[in-house]
């Protein structure tokens, strides 16, 4: 492995103490699953890590409160499995963690660490778009919020300073005529990286065919960056569902996706995918509102 | 590069050792402590043959740099051997020719192991995911899946 010096905090100061005079450079390390393979492959030949996996008092926590839910940086992707708060409108948490990575990967995999690796592999983050999610940003002088849209710049940027330490992703307990859904495919069923993978939410009006509001977000909508289809989003807003406004939408979803093929799929394929799992998930969120 | 100390709890032992930041716990355990059943695949974290149960975790061993582990309770196959439910699934394996090449062996026993002392009455999809994370090229899987459901039936009978 290439050299890197590693140094661990003895508390969440310290580490901001760290971060805020030799913050470049330095690369947060929590379980390492993303980024010792990386390291590895030499991908990446950061110089100093700053291991915060044992700063598990502050920062590893799944807790709602006054209709807010909060997930540490250092909650694990098992956490999110164990917690009752993604059984109801929210399961698009759970389903997105019950197909991400092998238990070996669940056990130590940190939702902090899924957001700030910021690529199209990271299967969590089209999950919090559409959950409208907000990151807490700490540093020595304070803190800061971003919704997480702005976080991620592109394909591994994100708007992290160098002083700073992803804290918390935050996002409103929705209520209503709502519920979340998520599709992934890869070449296999578990431990994969996805080919695409979608997820929406869906808030309908009382007549529970017009659309209130709609989230659809992808692995990949332009380039190779999770980012949220906005214009088909913006089509189905206010509409009736029915197969013409489902068949439009995919249309619609189709030209907004801006790929490019790659070794793993061609753009082709992942826009097909993805219109089907466009109407999937509509159905399966209409079928659920309905039934609720 | 810094040297790191630190202390791993393996089987029910205490070792301290100097680590190297780039120090794997794989590394640790297999080379400076001799756990041989910890074995490198692809170290990267895809085929699961290193894994280790880390404070009662499952975990890819390749994947964890030693000085993050300082402190940690670790069991390797070696330290499981003796328990009814290891024994069980052992005489499984051996009965059904679930090993074959036998690399993937001792993960997959541990893998399981984990499994079956959590859920006394698995699916065959709930054993297909909980072993999803070791790869075996010789078995064809079914052998071990079979193996681990009967194991699972006897567990529960006893």
């Amino acid at each position: 492995m290439p050299p890197f010096d590693l140094y661990s905090p003895t508390n969440l100061r310290d580490a901001l103490e760290f971060k805020e005079s030799k913050g470049e450079g330095t690369v947060i390390v929590a379980s390492g699953t993303d980024l010792i393979p990386r390291i590895r492959r030499r991908q990446t030949a950061p110089p100093v890590l700053l291991d915060i996996s044992s700063l598990q008092d502050d920062l590893r926590y799944i807790r709602q409160t006054d209709g807010v839910v909060r997930l540490g940086a250092l909650a694990t992707i098992t956490d999110l499995l164990d917690s009752p708060l993604f059984r109801g409108k929210l399961s698009v948490v759970r389903e997105a963690a019950e197909k991400f990575g092998a238990p070996q990967i669940r056990n130590v995999a940190t939702v902090g660490g899924n957001v700030c690796s910021a690529s199209s592999s990271e299967d969590l983050i089209p999950v919090f778009l559409v959950l409208d999610a907000k990151v807490k940003l700490i540093s020595a002088g304070g803190e800061r919020s971003l919704p997480l849209r702005d976080f991620i710049l592109g394909k591994r940027s994100t708007a992290l300073k160098p002083s700073e330490i992803l804290s918390e992703i935050y996002f409103e307990s929705p209520s209503g005529r709502y519920w979340s859904a998520y599709e992934k495919l890869g070449r296999r069923n578990i431990l994969i990286i996805s080919l695409v993978n979608e997820t929406l939410t869906l808030s309908l009006e009382d007549d529970l065919l017009t659309v209130t509001s709609v989230r659809i977000a992808l692995n990949r909508v332009a380039g190779r960056v999770p980012a949220l289809a906005e214009k088909t989003e913006e089509f189905l807003t206010g509409r009736s569902l029915s197969g013409e406004t489902i068949a439009e939408a995919q249309r619609i979803l189709a030209s907004e996706l801006k790929l490019t093929s790659d070794f793993r799929a061609s753009a082709e394929y992942r826009i097909e995918v993805a219109q089907v799992y466009l109407k999937r998930l509509i159905q399966r969120c209409a079928a659920r509102i309905s039934g609720s | 590069m810094t040297k790191h100390f630190i202390t791993l709890n393996v089987n029910g032992t205490e070792h301290s050792v100097y680590v190297d930041s780039t120090d794997r716990l794989l590394d640790v355990i297999r080379e400076r402590l001799g756990f041989k059943s910890v074995k490198e695949g692809c170290g990267t974290g895809d085929c699961g043959i290193c894994a280790v149960l880390r404070d009662g975790r499952l975990v890819n061993s390749c994947l964890a740099i030693a000085p993050q582990c300082d402190g940690s309770r670790i069991l390797t196959l070696e330290g499981a051997l003796e328990d009814p439910v290891m024994m069980k699934l052992q005489e499984r394996f051996a009965a059904n020719n679930a090993a074959q090449c036998g690399f993937c062996t001792p993960a997959m026993l541990l893998a399981s192991w984990d499994f079956v002392r959590q859920t006394p009455d698995p699916s065959t999809e709930e054993t297909k995911a909980a072993i999803s994370g070791v790869l075996c090229r010789c078995t064809g899987y079914y052998p071990i899946l079979e193996s681990v459901r009967e194991a699972c039936k006897e567990a529960v009978k006893a």
